[in-house]
């Protein structure tokens, strides 16, 4: 088994396990609050930790029952794009009001290209997609922290960094394919989720009376 | 400049006024409420309305004036929306 294939097992484990408790937490507080912003972060996460599972099942696929040497690419691009949804969600609720062109003929045209290239190069377009999504909520969360002094928005912040950095080498390894760039970048992004549940496990959650089906 | 205050963020002082800064024990009038939320008696009032018919706040009826308590219900509340306050400001966002 490859560093490689390690990394990458290790990495859509842990970003499947840590969207998905994240996705829980916020789906729990938009029970109980009915918070728009908790019901766009549920979307997020969710979002999240299915693009890291489609990934992780793609490559246990590849490993068990393909056997084909690599992962197939339609289905790590699938796993980004659903990932870059997750961005997108958490960038909007920083307050992006119009990601996308006002006008009906830049819609049309805006996604009528992406029928025209391949899945590796929609790979790349979705990772920088990623990258800009992710450095924005970065600066963000870190906006807010200098507003109210909240440590937890510090390491969030330092999350979501090391998640567009993670991106940024991924994107970045297929001009040097065989060096440490996208190993370092799995390990980068490993780094950025953990950093990213710290605050978030220290939400007390055990006096909350949940709704009726949520355990 | 004035911080601005999601509708979500405006119920929670609400309920935290009638919670922990009531003027006497048979709760608070809507013109303390006013003050203490900093809001105008047209909006405030819809949303003690929402509150009393979601069974958050209790309205006692005390010789022509109405004043509000909170409810067992809206402790509860109160209790989760300031777990997920702290939530969401880890991601810079108000609840």
């Amino acid at each position: 088994m490859s560093l490689e294939f390690l990394l990458e097992n290790i990495l859509n484990l842990v970003g499947f396990l840590i969207g998905f408790a994240i996705g829980i937490m916020s789906l729990i507080g938009f029970r109980n609050t009915g918070s728009p912003t908790l019901f766009r972060l549920t979307l997020a996460f969710f979002s999240i930790s299915l693009g890291f599972f489609v990934i992780w099942a793609g490559y246990m696929a590849e490993d068990f029952i393909l056997k084909s040497g690599n992962i197939e690419r339609w289905i790590q691009t699938l796993g980004i794009v659903i990932q870059t949804v997750g961005y997108f969600f958490i960038a909007f609720s920083h307050s992006i009001k119009s990601f996308f062109p006002k006008s009906s003929y830049f819609r049309s045209v805006g996604f009528f290209p992406l029928f025209l290239v391949s899945s590796v190069q929609l790979e790349h377009i979705f990772r920088s997609v990623s990258f800009i999504l992710l450095a924005y909520g970065a600066i963000e969360t870190m906006l807010s922290y200098f507003e109210n002094k909240n440590k937890g928005a510090i390491s969030v912040s330092v999350g979501l960094a090391f998640l567009a950095l993670g991106e940024f080498l991924g994107w970045y390894s297929f001009v040097f394919p065989d060096s440490l760039l996208y190993p370092a970048s799995m390990i980068i992004k490993i780094a950025g989720l953990v950093a990213l549940f710290i605050p978030v496990s220290k939400v007390p959650l055990t006096k909350i009376k949940f709704d009726e089906g949520i355990e | 400049m004035a911080e601005y205050r999601t509708h979500m963020t405006i119920i929670g002082d609400i309920l935290s006024t009638t919670r922990d800064d009531l003027q006497d024990e048979d709760g608070a009038t809507v013109t303390y409420l006013i003050r203490k939320a900093n809001i105008s008696h047209s909006r405030i009032s819809r949303i003690l309305k929402t509150l009393v018919s979601q069974g958050l706040l209790e309205k006692v009826d005390l010789q022509g004036s109405n004043k509000y308590k909170i409810s067992q219900n809206g402790r509860e509340f109160l209790q989760a929306y300031n777990s997920f306050r702290n939530f969401a400001d880890n991601f810079g966002l108000n609840i």
